[in-house]
């Protein structure tokens, strides 16, 4: 690759811009703290305590603290969009050294993007994406009806399924026998293309 | 074995009338009966059907409707009891039964009643049933938070049948990937181990 696009691929946000004006005199200490609270973020856990906790320091402006927060909210979803292995650490070091920001606070950041942490990060992103629900709970019961009212030996077995989604719905149903092998069948089948593909796009679509 | 049907007043008045009818056409009303009789809530004879069997059997409303109740009836004990046609036989001519009509039962019984147990068996009744499996298999490129993926997942597509709507499926979308859909077929696996205990 000739050229290199920078990681905002040519428009720098705003909040991103005045980074450097209010990242300058910052203390480290402080920095790294912010740095963690917007970490968390990206990964949607709550961070409401923590940011009470930094702004009652007293060292921050709350307006400040607000601008520096959304700046690194926004570097770091950035950051994060391409995948670890198709960004050099160099180049996207020097993404930030033209957004005219420190060297200390470059390594830190550097750090978290490219860093162990980084594969738990990308999962948490994945799942915040746009998505059709998945399955949080799943569970079974088998069943055998001994006797119904139409049948005084029936010796009949089913399956209940209770599925609890990650929208909140829950669905139990009553699944035949004979719909059960056919779902059972079907999820093999598609696990067995999962892989097929997973096999083929490796060869052929390069990252 | 127990009597699978008193002898009511009912099914005295009933009784009469099944014998008065043409053995002929008594056949093909109960392989009729017969192929209907799982279908819950379905009539075996539409409205203007039973018009025309009042006319072709010389009956009136009422004694028609006694027939086919009554007859639906008996087969359905037979159904409950899962009884053998020569002991179906004996207990209709303990009811009063014409010979030639107990015949007609039994052979019909025979022929068919397996496969009706067999229906009404696998018939669970539950709020809500599945019906349909199906599936979509998607390669996820990238989204709004992330370029360059190369991610499978699946979307099943359940669907649903409520026991009292007929006329409406509910579709569930459930999204996997790989290893939530693993995970999900390992479950599988757990529920057949029991079902092949089972047999």
């Amino acid at each position: 690759m000739a050229e290199h696009v920078g990681i905002f691929g040519g428009r720098i946000p705003a909040e991103v811009e005045t980074l450097s004006k209010d990242l300058k005199d910052l203390d480290k200490e402080l920095f790294r703290k912010i740095l963690k609270v917007v970490v968390s973020a990206v990964e949607g856990k709550d961070c409401g305590e923590a940011m009470v906790e930094i702004g009652e320091s007293g060292s921050l402006s709350e307006e400040k603290l607000s601008r520096i927060v959304s700046g690194l909210f926004k570097l770091l979803r950035e950051a994060l969009r391409f995948p670890g292995s198709s960004v050099k650490q160099e180049g996207f070091k020097e993404d930030l050294r033209e957004l005219r920001i420190s060297e200390e606070f470059i390594a830190d950041f550097a750090s978290v993007v490219f860093g162990n942490r980084r594969s738990a990060l990308d999962a948490a992103v994945t799942q915040r994406g746009p998505r059709l629900p998945s399955l949080m709970e799943f569970r079974w019961r088998v069943d055998v009806a001994i006797s119904t009212s139409s049948l005084a030996r029936a010796l009949q077995p089913s399956v209940l399924m209770q599925l609890k989604l990650s929208d909140g719905n829950i669905h139990r149903f009553e699944v035949p026998v004979s719909k059960f092998q056919e779902l059972r069948y079907n999820v093999a089948l598609i696990l067995k293309e999962m892989n097929d593909l997973e096999k083929r796009s490796i060869l052929k679509i390069q990252g | 074995m127990a009597a699978i049907v008193k002898e009511t007043q009912s099914i005295k008045e009933a009784v009469a009338h099944i014998n008065a009818i043409d053995a002929n056409k008594f056949t093909r009303l109960l392989s009729r009966i017969l192929q209907k009789l799982h279908l819950k809530g379905e009539r075996s004879f539409s409205e203007d059907e039973e018009e025309k069997l009042q006319t072709a059997l010389a009956m009136e409303k009422q004694a028609l409707h006694l027939v086919l109740e009554t007859t639906s009836f008996l087969l359905e004990q037979a159904v409950y009891h899962n009884i053998k046609p020569a002991s179906f036989k004996q207990q209709l001519e303990n009811i009063q039964v014409a010979p030639d009509k107990a015949e007609a039962f039994c052979q019909a019984w025979a022929t068919a009643g397996p496969d009706v147990v067999e229906k009404i068996r696998q018939r669970i009744f539950a709020p809500k049933k599945l019906e349909h499996v199906g599936w979509q298999l998607n390669l996820q490129m990238g989204q709004s938070s992330q370029a360059k993926l190369k991610a499978p997942h699946a979307v099943l597509d359940l669907g649903v049948r409520e026991e009292y709507e007929s006329e409406h499926l509910q579709n569930v979308f459930v999204e996997f990937s790989h290893q939530e859909l693993l995970e999900f077929y390992n479950k599988l696996e757990t529920i057949q181990a029991q079902l092949d205990s089972l047999t």
